[in-house]
């Protein structure tokens, strides 16, 4: 055992998108800082090895070692951001078990390295409302947020400053508008689908996608605009959209303050009974099994939210036999994950002169526009949103054509016709069923796995049901002839939105954490990663997750300052 | 599958050969743990270079041949690229299929199409005139995507064609037009006459 005997104020779990902002939040607030990493280190710019490989230097032409695949990464390559340009940005799933409970489908997409999925999101950026943190109280689901809107409103606009979020203001009550840089364009058939939906359905607004790229530098991040590549995942050395390695790990290590250790695999969390604080945190060296120790004054959980769980599940001590911080017995359950597929797709004639120039990292958005004050669903309390945009084709679909010789090639090189593609994000209801346990089975280093029970239920299901129809309406409305749509939701994790297990609310006696994110039975011990959400709304997670860790960090300090941990 | 039995030694020879022909560092290619068999010999690499080249002859641009095409196919199947190493369901084996089929119940898309070419050819395949293979492999193109047609390895193995033309870089970057960095975006933009489409738009090659 390696004491590292150094103490810390803080020791921060985790380096992706929460962790690099905790970091970031406690140094500049005059902390010293330890941020533990499972993964390998990834310097910015310098390891970014495929960012500007065309497919012709890549050895299987950026498709991937299918072999390879099917053998290593049998999960990974299901995430449709793996190819064989971003898969060093994923983890191994031979390396990296989990296991499912029986009938249980859950995909679990990760990214175990610095920065963790910060290198490889969605960048999408999107403020819940009142209508989703309101939720669990309206219909009874799950249980109550301890906060509302305009408890975080402030730490939106923080985390919003900090990230770089483009985006159009549209008003709407159930998506509030931000502090947006300026909006991408739609492109031609987007906007015809915006006027024309408009026209039919008022209050469906087709808007562009609010995300963490740049459309404009930020000198003082040493942060370029972006490139309009779309290749994010490769790892962008013109830092143009946000990840921990191009916005908070600089910041945090200008601070002076921030140590970082990098494949170091936290196997639990040490508890004092006495004091009932968290003293200490144990990780395993994953390059040579060796077992290290760093104490601090205050630890955040920001490992990913399965992972976060984990931690706390295998931390259980003889004063805390079920978890670290789990009196309440409800430590791992309510698990979300948004439901997920493709509600409709649509051939759109009258383009056929239009094009686009460049690669737009974003999409289109239709914000969510059932249940909000009438309860209008059939079936289902919570609401859903649209996510996609119009494309057009290009040689793939040859693949789908008869045909070959020169007039074969001749038709391939013609940008192709547009489509239209909505894909839906329904509300996961948070359910004690859909739950993380401790496995019997160990990983290669020796700690339990985890183990994930999910499914989803029948309101999930009604609402994909609802969508596909009215995703068919409304692209039908904007001049589309609808060609497919599913109302059948891909296994779970599929959205990449994983979350709850360690949920916030009013009671110790119900809930995990309290409203700063806070363990209710441990106060120095915060979890501010996925984890803490009580329930899941229709937007993608991240931006919420980032300004609950600002927040959070924010009333850590105050205590540390009143020596009140 | 047609040539003499490989050794161990051969396929690794074979394999850093067939990095060569694709331009590529044999460390970059790992073929070591697959089995034999599933390494083509020469004859099926001038077969599948002839057969790219009718799918993708050179017109103004480079075809299937002068960028290798072939080359890459076949790996593409000896390393199951495209669901090509899926286990057939059994009522898509046909009489025709059965004698290609891996233990595993996948089917040697590479032997099958050897096979499939030269029978429809009455004899060699790559003896015959370039007009007469090109009629043989339309024939089978327009079998393999007729409405309700049945299951035929001609879909997988043509979609790797595509693949592996339009990501070579005469296919991307000369047929097509590559532009890594554009650096803006503009969202509508009108077409002019003889455009062509962009390999480097991810969204279509994903998507489209």
């Amino acid at each position: 055992m390696t004491d590292q005997s150094n103490m810390f104020d803080a020791i921060v779990v985790g380096s992706g998108i929460t962790g690099g902002l905790a970091a970031k939040q406690l140094t500049e607030a005059g902390l010293t800082v330890l941020m533990i990493e499972r993964g390998r280190k990834i310097e910015h710019q310098v390891d970014y090895e495929t960012e500007l490989k065309a497919p012709w230097e890549m050895p299987f032409r950026g498709q991937g070692d299918a072999a390879e695949y099917r053998r290593d990464y049998p999960v990974q390559m299901l995430n449709r951001h793996f190819n064989e340009f971003t898969q060093n940005h994923f983890v191994n799933d031979a390396e990296q078990p989990y296991q499912k409970a029986p009938g249980s489908e859950f995909d679990w997409f990760r990214s175990y390295q610095l920065g963790g999925r910060s290198l490889t999101w969605g960048r999408q950026c999107y403020r819940w409302s009142d209508y989703d943190f309101g939720a669990n109280k309206r219909d009874g689901f799950g249980t109550d947020w301890p906060i509302r809107y305009a408890d975080l409103a402030p730490w939106y606009d923080l985390a919003e400053e900090i990230v770089g979020v483009s985006g159009a203001k549209e008003g709407l009550p159930q998506l509030p508008d931000g502090r947006f840089l300026p909006p991408m364009e739609l492109n031609a058939v987007e906007q015809a689908m915006r006027e024309r939906i408009l026209a039919s359905y008022p209050g469906r607004v087709v808007t562009i996608g609010r995300t963490a790229n740049l459309t404009e530098a930020r000198d003082e991040q040493g942060r370029a605009h972006c490139q309009y590549r779309n290749i994010c995942a490769r790892g962008c050395s013109y830092g143009a959209y946000f990840s921990t390695q191009s916005t908070t790990l600089p910041a945090a290590m200008k601070t002076g303050r921030l140590k970082v250790v990098t494949d170091a695999q936290v196997s639990r969390l040490e508890y004092d009974p006495q004091s009932k604080r968290v003293t200490a945190v144990h990780w395993i060296d994953t390059r040579t099994g060796e077992h290290a120790r760093a104490a601090s004054r205050v630890v955040f959980l920001n490992a990913g939210a399965f992972n976060s769980v984990h931690v706390l599940l295998n931390s259980a001590s003889e004063a805390m036999p079920n978890g670290l911080a789990n009196s309440s017995g409800v430590l791992g359950t309510h698990i979300m994950d948004h439901a997920n597929t493709l509600a409709g797709l649509a051939v759109v004639p009258g383009f056929e002169d239009r094009t686009t120039s460049g690669n737009r990292p974003t999409g289109i958005v239709v914000p969510r526009f059932r249940n909000l004050d009438t309860l209008d669903g059939e079936g289902f309390t919570r609401g859903y949103s649209f996510q996609g945009g119009a494309l057009q084709g290009t040689w793939t679909r040859g693949k789908r054509m008869a045909g070959i010789g020169a007039a074969f090639k001749d038709e391939l090189h013609r940008i192709g016709p547009w489509t239209m593609v909505l894909t839906v994000f329904a509300d996961c209801m948070p359910r004690a069923t859909n739950r993380l346990t401790l496995s019997n089975q160990t990983d290669p280093r020796g700690v339990r796995q985890l183990a994930v029970e999910f499914a989803f239920g029948k309101e999930e299901h009604a609402a994909l049901a609802d969508a596909k129809r009215e995703a068919a309406a409304m692209l039908t409305a904007g001049g589309g002839h609808v060609v497919m749509g599913f109302d059948q939701p891909g296994h779970g994790g599929t959205s990449i939105h994983e979350m709850g297990g360690a949920r916030m609310g009013h009671d110790p006696a119900t809930s995990v954490l309290d409203k700063w994110s806070r363990a209710h039975d441990v106060p120095n011990l915060f979890v501010t990663d996925g984890a803490q959400m009580s329930s899941s709304a229709c937007q993608n997670p991240s931006l919420t997750y980032m300004a609950l860790t600002a927040r959070a960090c924010d009333h850590a300090v105050s205590l540390l300052k009143e020596h009140k941990l | 599958m047609s040539g003499p039995a490989l050794t161990r030694r051969d396929f690794a020879g074979g394999a850093a050969l067939l990095a060569l022909a694709l331009g590529l560092p044999a460390a970059g290619v790992a073929l070591t743990d697959l089995d034999a068999a599933d390494l083509s010999g020469e004859r099926q690499r001038r077969l599948m270079d002839v057969v790219c080249e009718r799918v993708i002859p050179r017109t103004d641009t480079p075809g299937g041949a002068a960028t290798h095409t072939g080359d890459f196919v076949l790996l593409a199947l000896a390393h199951g690229l495209a669901g090509t190493r899926t286990p057939l369901a059994s009522a898509a084996v046909t009489p025709a299929l059965a004698p290609h089929l891996r233990a595993d119940g996948s089917l040697r898309h590479a032997d099958w199409l050897e096979q499939a070419l030269d029978r429809a050819a009455g004899g060699d395949f790559l003896r015959r005139a370039a007009d007469e293979q090109t009629r043989i492999l339309t024939r089978i193109d327009a079998a393999a995507f007729a409405k309700g047609a049945p299951f035929s390895p001609w879909t997988a193995i043509k979609g790797l064609i595509l693949t592996g033309y339009y990501t070579s870089e005469a296919g991307g970057s000369v047929e097509l037009r590559y532009e890594l960095d554009p650096g803006h975006w503009n969202g509508n933009v009108p077409i002019a006459p003889g455009d062509r489409a962009f390999s480097s738009d991810w969204t279509a090659v994903d998507f489209g």
